[in-house]
C-alpha cells in the first residue's frame, strides 16, 4: 500500500479505532457521573449536564466494593506469583536441560489452554469440595495457576532461550551451582519476560468469572466480576451505580496496561503466535 | 534449539544428573496440571455414570449411561448446544472480520502510536463480565444508546423503542456483538503483529508492476498473514465454544432459554441444582461437540491455508 496515506484519512482511521475502544468505557463514565433524574429524561442526554459523584460513593455503600477488589487483588496477585515460579521453573527445564521429551512437555503444557476448562466445573467444585477449600483465596489461585501457565511458559521458554548458554557457563565456572546461575545470572536477564509474563497472568486472573461466581459465592469471598454483578435487584437495575463500580474496577487494570502497552502487546503476540 | 554444548567435567561435577534436575523442575507445573487437567478428567468420566445429586442427601448411585440416554433426549441440551454452536459460527468470523479491519487501520503510520494501541488493548483487558453489563446497558430499551443512536439517524421509531434483551432473536444479536466487540481487539492485536512482519517491498513492488490495492490486499496481505489469522481463529473457536460471561451478564440466558450456552447449563446444573452427575454427563457432551467442532473447523481452516 502507499506509504503517504493523506493525513485526513490517517486521522479519520485511528479516530475509528479510538472510538471503537473507548467509547464503551467513555459511556459508563459519562453514565456514572449522571443523577437518576437525568438518567430517566427523554431524549437521553450524552454529556452528563449536572454531574454528580454520589454514584460513587453509594457503589462503596451499597455493596463492600472494597472488599470485593482486595479479595480480586489478592486472587489475582497471589495466582501470577505462584504461576511465574511454577512456569519460570519449568520453562527453565524446557529450554536448558537436555530432555528426553522436552516437546512432548511444552506441548502437554499448552495443550491444556486447548480444553474447555467450562466442562472441568464440575470435578474442580467437587475437588475444592472435598478439600474444604471453597470460599478461600486457594480455591481460585490454583486453577487460575493452571489457566496461566500455558502462556507464562510459552513467553519465558523463548525469553531463556534468547540469552547466551556461555553466561550461565561463565557462573557455574565461577562456583555458582546450577540454580545459583538460574537465580543470579538468568533471570535478572530475563526479568523483562518475567514481568511481561507477570501482567498477563495478572489480567487472565482479575477477569476470570465463571470459576470466582462456582467456586467462591460467600459475600465476603467474592471477587470484583462477580461482585459486580449483585447491585441489580430482582426487578431493578441502578445503572448509574454500577458504572461507578465499574469504572472503580476497571481503573487499576487500565492504568497498569497504559503504563506497560508494548510489554503487554509483545508477550501477548509471541504467546499468541507460538501457541 | 540449539544442541547442547557438551558438558564440561565441571558441569557434571556440580550437576550429576540432568534428568534429576529436569523432573524436579517441571514437578511443580504437572502436579497443578495433574490436580486441576488430569484428575479432574477422570473424575468427569466417573461422575457422568452415577447419580449424584447433592441436593437430595442419598448418596451416588451407579446408573450406568441413563445419564447420556437423558442427555440425548434433552432438549434443554440441544438448545444450548445449537446457542453454543451459532454463537461460534457467527462471533469468531465475525470478530476475525472486524478485528482485520481495525488491524489494518492501526497498522496505518501515525505519529503517536500510543492512542491506538491503548485502544486495542482496553477492550482485551476489559474483564468479559464488565463487556456484558456495559452492553446490556448499552442495549436498554428506554435509555440505551444504541435505540438512541438508531433514534437519531432515523432508523427507528422512538415511540415503539426496540425492545432488544427481552425478545429471543434481538437478544441473541446483542450477545452477538458484545462478543464481536470485546474479542474483536485481541485478534486485531495478533493481525497487527502479522502486518507488520509483512515487507514494506512486496508493495513497492506490486506497485511498479501496477496492482490496485484490491489485488495487493488479496494477493499479498491476506497470503502472508494466513499463519497470524490461522492462529488468531482457533483461540477465538475455544473461547467461543466456552462462552458464559457475557450471555450470563447480559441476560441470564433469557428471554426463557432463547441465550443459554452449554457452559451455562452446566454451570446451572451443577452449581444451582447441585446434580453433579448429570451436570458431568452434560460436560462430557460439551467437550466431544467442542471436540467435533474444532476438528472440523481446523480442516476447513487447515486447507483454506
Amino acid at each position: 500500500m502507499k506509504v503517504f496515506e493523506p493525513r485526513a484519512l490517517r486521522f479519520i482511521a485511528a479516530a475509528i479505532v479510538v472510538c471503537n475502544g473507548f467509547f464503551p468505557a467513555l459511556w459508563i463514565l459519562f453514565t456514572s457521573l449522571k443523577t437518576e433524574a437525568e438518567l430517566v429524561r427523554k431524549p437521553i442526554s450524552w454529556w452528563p449536564h449536572e454531574a454528580t459523584l454520589d454514584n460513587y460513593v453509594r457503589a462503596f455503600t451499597d455493596q463492600p466494593l472494597l472488599r470485593y477488589m482486595g479479595n480480586s487483588f489478592a486472587v489475582a496477585l497471589g495466582s501470577t506469583v505462584v504461576s511465574l515460579v511454577v512456569a519460570t521453573l519449568a520453562a527453565y527445564a524446557l529450554a536448558r536441560l537436555n530432555l528426553k521429551h522436552r516437546q512432548l512437555i511444552l506441548t502437554a503444557i499448552v495443550a491444556s489452554t486447548m480444553f474447555p476448562l467450562v466442562t472441568l466445573l464440575v470435578p474442580i467444585f467437587e475437588t475444592m469440595r472435598s478439600l474444604s477449600l471453597l470460599n478461600t483465596y486457594t480455591a481460585l489461585i490454583l486453577p487460575y495457576t493452571v489457566l496461566n501457565l500455558p502462556v507464562c511458559t510459552l513467553v519465558l521458554v523463548s525469553f531463556f532461550q534468547s540469552i547466551p548458554r556461555d553466561l550461565e557457563n561463565a557462573a557455574m565456572i565461577d562456583g555458582c551451582t546450577r540454580l545459583g546461575a538460574l537465580w543470579r545470572v538468568v533471570l535478572p536477564l530475563a526479568a523483562p519476560g518475567v514481568f511481561t509474563a507477570g501482567i498477563l497472568a495478572f489480567v487472565n486472573a482479575w477477569d476470570e468469572f465463571l470459576l470466582a461466581l462456582s467456586l467462591n459465592s460467600s459475600g465476603s469471598m467474592r471477587t470484583l466480576p462477580v461482585g459486580i454483578t449483585l447491585y441489580q435487584g430482582e426487578f431493578t437495575f441502578p445503572w448509574p451505580i454500577i458504572s461507578a463500580a465499574l469504572i472503580v474496577a476497571i481503573v487499576p487494570v487500565a492504568v497498569l496496561i497504559a503504563l506497560f502497552q508494548e510489554r503487554v502487546v509483545g508477550g501477548l503476540t509471541q504467546g499468541g503466535l507460538k501457541g | 534449539m540449539t544442541p547442547a554444548p557438551p558438558l564440561t567435567w565441571l558441569d557434571k561435577l556440580r550437576d550429576p544428573s540432568e534428568r534429576t534436575l529436569g523432573v524436579l523442575l517441571l514437578a511443580p507445573a504437572l502436579l497443578l496440571l495433574a490436580l486441576i487437567v488430569v484428575y479432574p478428567i477422570g473424575r468427569l468420566l466417573f461422575n457422568s455414570f452415577y447419580d449424584l445429586r447433592l441436593s437430595g442427601g442419598s448418596g451416588a448411585r451407579f446408573v450406568a449411561s441413563e445419564n447420556y440416554a437423558l442427555v440425548l433426549d434433552d432438549t434443554d441440551f440441544w438448545n444450548a448446544a445449537k446457542n453454543t454452536v451459532l454463537i461460534t459460527l457467527i462471533t469468531v468470523p465475525g470478530a476475525l472480520a472486524v478485528g482485520l479491519g481495525l488491524a489494518m487501520l492501526a497498522n496505518l503510520p501515525f505519529k503517536r502510536q500510543w492512542p491506538v494501541r491503548l485502544a486495542l488493548l482496553l477492550p482485551w483487558a476489559l474483564p468479559l463480565s464488565f463487556c456484558g453489563l456495559i452492553f446490556a446497558w448499552f442495549f436498554h430499551t428506554e435509555y440505551g444508546v444504541v435505540n438512541d443512536l438508531l433514534q437519531r439517524l432515523g432508523l427507528a421509531d422512538a415511540a415503539e423503542p426496540a425492545m432488544w434483551l427481552l425478545r429471543p432473536g434481538w437478544a441473541f444479536t446483542a450477545i452477538c456483538v458484545a462478543i464481536i466487540w470485546k474479542t474483536s481487539s485481541f485478534m486485531a492485536l495478533i493481525l497487527l503483529a502479522g502486518l507488520q512482519m509483512i515487507p514494506k517491498t512486496l508493495y513497492e513492488a506490486a506497485e511498479v508492476d501496477g496492482a490496485s490495492r484490491w489485488q495487493q490486499f488479496s494477493q499479498i496481505t491476506v497470503p502472508m498473514l494466513m499463519p497470524s489469522i490461522i492462529v488468531a481463529l482457533i483461540f477465538r473457536t475455544i473461547t467461543a465454544l466456552q462462552t458464559f460471561d457475557i450471555p450470563y451478564t447480559m441476560t441470564r440466558g433469557g428471554p426463557g432459554n432463547s441465550t443459554e450456552t452449554l457452559a451455562m447449563l452446566i454451570h446451572k446444573t451443577t452449581i444451582d441444582y447441585l446434580d453433579l452427575g448429570y451436570g458431568s454427563t452434560l460436560a462430557v457432551g460439551m467437550f466431544l461437540l467442542s471436540l467435533c467442532v474444532t476438528a472440523v473447523y481446523l480442516r476447513r481452516v487447515g486447507n483454506a491455508a
